[in-house]
């Protein structure tokens, strides 16, 4: 192995000086593979990560394995498998690695320690720096806090040794790396992920909560930025610091003066504006103000604009309703989606107003109360129809804060999205025969599919269904047509997109769709036309005024940060306009909520400073082009694909050969 | 290498030939490069690129693969200037049948692999030769099979109250007990799937069972151990306890009758046998690859000595005996026995392993194989080959050994 690093110290010795039996057991099995042949390796790895797990049972025996961590990359205990290389780990990936099954966990801590080693000095690596492993590892803290930090889950209880070690593990590290810095890093992160105004924030508020618990440090601007987050979350005034309890809080508010109301309910008004997030103390404003229906505070409360009091005025009667029947402790987080559906206001459309009343006083087929009533805690008293009106009320006033979570039903998302956007009557009728029926009904070339009589989809029945109520009863179903679609299209020499998103999504969506792939045998043919004419129908200069009405739903090829191609996802391209410094780009909804990302090669789609409404990802043009794998556009409104510079398309395809291109054949 | 310089020209050394190591064992590679044994590794696809990476001559073939183009393995390997062949996995065993048919110039080579792979053909042979086999039947349908069992219980005169003499059903090529059926009723048959046929019905041979693996050179037995099974498919001890040691030299006399009946000559084979009541040793079934179950671990563990060496070294016709007496050690000179036990979990959902703490910190406790489980549903188990870990154990008292076995194949090991 000519990457061999070096061994620069040798081990400083135990404390104790006399190894136990499973110490001792360990350092032969560590022995026995430095001593073997390359390609046997891995004959001798299982012996020494058996061993090693048994000293993950407590801190001396994790300490007797660190000791030996900067032998191990010239061992080869990572030869041939996925950690072999440190510069190409990603810390995000360590959180579900220390959790898995099998040898994957004492693995996954196995090589943190050898990065501890490198970052300490103990031993080099070639392409792994000590800067670089200190980083990584302050990365892996950053996105671990509820193992620093966190309680007793299920799962911890199902797994508790695995549990165990893991925190074991990044007490270690935190002992070892500075803590430092590592509060400002999770702030960031917290602020990126609330740019984006998720309608689900249950991870968000996890991480607020941990934040807690890091040491903060002299800085007073990062106990500042920390705490707005907390009195979003949590108690926001003075007063419901003193009640102590949201119920407590309530009794006192009842004893309050207007004025003394009205304070309280600017406070989180703004508090929500500022964050999008809210607490129980906001409900129990809420509740509190409803029972008198003073709408005024109502309308502080949500930090309604002029255009959404006209609005809430006008529709007092069903609003308040609608906000009695839905709001409750344990859905706090739909009140932001009040904010915005009154901001929209949607209920000013009939279809929308009558649909919500359909669905408060719908009868629920079993299946999808189920599905509904789930995740709600018990006793709590929310019926069925109260958490989906809810759901909708949020998924209507945020639709670009729609997630497909952990699922590969990127299709789903996007469509709810759009409909919020565009169609929000349509939403509601879907969803109604989706919760009534359990299924729903789309036509494709003439033919009417029905969800409930077709098996199939893209993530074949299995979903994780911690997502939006709305997102858990339609994904399913949109799943399965999607597929069923994508069945019927196929084998028709074109990309089968072409039929299928016009007849998923809806009329709004142009029926010419261009792709250069050809996935049967991972060729690309005709790139310069494909680009030419995505300027000529989005770019600004050379589309001859034909801009963009409806959102254009988009493929993407998607890379990991050294560029490599993943595989492809499904965005919709919002607006193309100019940012602050005069630059074009491409504003998109992307429905992983994972908006900020690094796709390598200076390509970091972001979601907040660049003029990006909350939820949009947003690129340069140029970057994003260079992404592009498909798009719809209409034969009548193109531009002129022939006045794109030659520099941009040889610069823009460049990009593209050297990074996802690798993975294709180039005809 | 003879210089333009030197004086007395000298014939090159001539570099040993290869030899063909069929599938993908890295303890063979590793024992090969051990002994100076210039080898190259063939392979399924997706195992050689990191051979190849580390240094490693490799040949990808599909051993499933059998049409027309089975010539261009042998066509690769004469091109390698390879020897014979060695194989290592049940499927590969023809292969290297056919091989060496071509690379030994041994026109017999390739039917005599064939008769490892079919266990019915296997049985006809050794009945032919005069070695004692249960009654045995190659089975076309349920019915045939349902005839099977009634006559062997009608021979053994069962009455209708006792429980019917139980038969053995197993599949015509497949390796080790993948497969076994163990029929006690007559709803177990009718329980079959009809992919279970044709295969082959046998009567149940009552007694102590063993495997021997003898490692035979030149028409000799170089070394012959033997594996006592405590019970099928979980645990073995080896080499063997008194009881059997008493009848080695009838065993050895066996295994010769054995090598007479399937013309082996160089290599190893991993015979098993029942000794009954009355003394009598009754032939199961033969393998003549690596055999499962760890049992090669065992034995150098017993005896200091790599069996995976002495697999190469037996199987090259050209190696010299003295080699194999220096390599060899005598038979009763076993520094310890070794014994182990397959892991299967009990329980039917398992999310953690609990490993009995009494078993970790017992004297003969000599390591595990055992992790975290990977999946919470405990699948059903189709023959004996998915055990979940292996306990390996060793010590100076079998006895002992047996008792821990038999004690922790019924303990559970996960929760």
């Amino acid at each position: 192995m000519s990457k061999t690093p070096k061994d620069k110290n040798p081990s400083p010795s135990d404390t104790t000086g006399v190894a136990g039996p499973q110490e001792q057991a360990m350092l032969q099995a560590l022995e026995a593979l430095e001593k073997a042949d390359a390609f046997a390796k891995a004959k001798y790895q299982t012996e020494f990560y058996r061993r090693a797990t048994d000293l993950f049972e407590n801190d001396e025996g994790m300490q007797a394995v660190r000791r030996q961590a900067h032998r191990f990359d010239s061992a080869g205990v990572f030869h041939t498998g996925p950690w072999e290389h440190p510069e190409r780990l990603l810390p995000g990936l360590v959180a579900g690695g220390l959790r898995a099954e099998g040898q994957y966990p004492s693995v996954e801590i196995i090589s943190e320690l050898r990065v501890l080693a490198i970052a300490a000095g103990e031993s080099e690596h070639p392409m792994f720096s000590a800067e670089e492993a200190k980083s990584f590892l302050q990365t892996v803290m950053g996105l671990n806090l509820d193992l620093l930090y966190g309680n007793e889950t299920e799962e911890s209880r199902l797994r508790p040794k695995v549990y165990a070690q893991a925190r074991r593990l990044l007490r270690m590290i935190e002992k070892e790396i500075s803590a430092e810095g590592l509060l400002e890093q999770v702030l960031d992160d917290i602020d990126a992920r609330v740019a984006q105004r998720p309608i689900d924030v249950s991870l968000t508020l996890k991480m607020i909560e941990q934040a807690e618990n890091i040491p903060a440090g002299p800085n007073p601007k990062l106990v500042a930025r920390l705490d707005r987050y907390l009195k979003a979350t949590g108690a926001p005034t003075s007063l419901a610091e003193k009640a102590g309890s949201p119920t407590n809080y309530r009794n006192l508010l009842a004893k309050a003066t207007p004025h003394e109301l009205e304070n309280e309910a600017k406070v989180v008004g703004k508090l929500l504006t500022l964050t999008g997030l809210s607490s129980e103390y906001h409900v129990a404003l809420l509740q509190h103000v409803l029972k008198n229906d003073e709408t005024d505070i109502v309308a502080q409360a949500l930090d309604l604009t002029e255009v959404g009091q006209a609005h809430l005025a006008q529709f007092r009667e069903q609003v308040l309703e609608l906000m009695r029947l839905t709001i409750h402790p344990a859905t706090s987080w739909i009140i932001y989606g009040f904010q915005r559906m009154l901001e929209r206001m949607l209920l000013a459309r009939p279809e929308v107003a009558d649909g919500l009343t359909k669905l408060s006083n719908l009868d629920l087929c079993t299946s999808a109360q189920q599905v509904i009533k789930k995740p709600l805690p018990r006793g709590s008293g929310i019926s069925a129809n109260a958490a989906i009106v809810g759901g909708v009320v949020a998924m209507i006033g945020q639709p670009l804060g729609v997630g497909q979570g952990n699922n590969p039903t990127c299709q789903g998302a996007r469509a709810l999205s759009l409909w919020s956007l565009h169609d929000p009557g349509y939403l509601l009728q879907l969803l109604t025969s989706a919760v009534r029926d359990d299924t729903v009904e789309f036509l494709f070339e003439g033919t009417p599919i029905f969800s409930k009589d077709i098996g199939g989809g893209v993530a074949e029945g299995k979903f994780d269904l911690r997502l939006d109520p709305v997102s858990r009863i339609l994904v399913p179903h949109l799943d399965r047509v999607y597929d069923e679609m994508m069945r019927r299209a196929a084998l028709r020499g074109e990309d089968p997109h072409k039929w299928v998103n016009p007849a998923l999504y809806g009329r709004w969506v142009p029926n010419s769709l261009i792709s250069p792939f050809n996935l049967i045998n991972q060729s690309v043919v005709g790139y310069e036309d494909f680009l030419r004419l995505f300027y000529a129908t989005h770019h600004p200069s050379y589309d001859e005024g034909h801009d963009l009405v409806y959102p254009n739903p988009v493929g993407l090829l998607i890379t990991n940060v050294h560029g490599r191609f993943l595989g492809y996802h499904a965005v919709s391209i919002q607006r193309v306009a100019e940012d602050d410094e005069g630059k074009i780009r491409v504003y998109f909804f992307n429905p992983n909520n994972e908006g900020r990302q690094n796709w390598g090669k200076g390509v970091e789609p972001s979601v907040v400073g660049h003029g990006e409404i909350p939820g949009e990802s947003s690129l340069p043009f140029d970057h994003f082009a260079a992404h592009l794998y498909a798009f719809h556009f209409n034969q009548m409104e193109v531009g002129s694909p022939d006045a794109v510079p030659k520099e941009i398309v040889l610069e823009v395809t460049k990009h593209a050969k050297e990074g996802w291109g690798e993975a294709f054949t180039w005809l | 290498m003879a210089t333009k310089t030197s004086v007395a020209k000298k014939a090159p050394k001539a570099k040993k030939s290869p030899v063909a190591l069929l599938g993908y064992s890295l303890e063979t590679m590793e024992a090969a490069k051990e002994h100076n044994i210039p080898f190259v590794a063939v392979v399924p696809e997706g195992f050689d690129i990191a051979l190849k990476e580390d240094g490693i001559d490799v040949v990808t073939w599909d051993f499933y693969m059998r049409n027309q183009n089975s010539e261009r393995l042998s066509e690769k390997l004469v091109e390698r200037g390879v020897s014979h062949a060695v194989p290592l996995y049940e499927e590969t065993v023809e292969w290297a049948g056919q091989l060496n048919t071509i690379l030994l110039k041994d026109p017999r080579a390739f039917q005599r692999a064939l008769l490892f792979r079919d266990k019915a053909m296997m049985k006809r042979n050794a009945q032919m030769n005069g070695i004692r086999v249960g009654v045995f039947e190659e089975i076309h349908s349920r019915d045939e099979a349902l005839a099977f069992f009634e006559d062997i219980n009608e021979a053994r005169l069962r009455l209708q109250e006792e429980a019917p003499e139980p038969v053995h059903l197993k599949p015509l090529s497949a390796a080790g007990s993948v497969g076994h059926v163990f029929v006690r009723t007559r709803q177990d048959i009718a329980d079959l799937p009809d992919d279970a046929f044709p295969c082959l019905a046998e009567s149940h041979l009552a007694g102590q069972e063993f495997s021997v693996e003898a490692f035979i050179h030149k028409g000799k037995i170089e070394f012959m151990n033997i594996t006592e099974y405590v019970h099928l498919g979980y645990s073995q001890i080896v080499p063997e306890t008194p009881k059997l040691t008493k009848i080695r030299p009838k065993i050895r006399k066996a295994i010769e009758k054995l090598m007479k009946a399937f013309g082996i000559v160089n290599g190893m084979i991993h015979p098993e046998y029942f000794l009954d009541a009355e003394g009598e040793l009754h032939f199961g079934e033969v393998a003549a690859r690596v055999p499962g179950g760890h049992i090669f671990e065992l034995i150098q563990k017993a005896y200091g000595f790599n069996p995976y060496a002495a697999l190469l070294l037996c199987s090259d016709p050209n190696t010299p005996k003295s080699v194999l007496d220096k390599f060899f050690p005598r038979e009763q000179d076993h520094k310890i026995f070794a014994a182990n036990l397959m892991v299967y979990p009990r329980k039917a959902s398992i999310h953690q392993l609990k490993f009995p703490e009494e078993l970790a910190n017992h004297a003969y406790m000599d390591r595990h194989t055992m992790f975290e489980p990977v999946t919470a549903k405990v699948a059903e188990r189709v023959g004996f080959g998915n055990h979940y870990g292996t306990v390996f154990l060793a010590g100076e008292d079998p006895e002992i050994l047996r008792e821990l076995v038999q004690r922790y194949e019924e303990v559970e090991f996960y929760e």
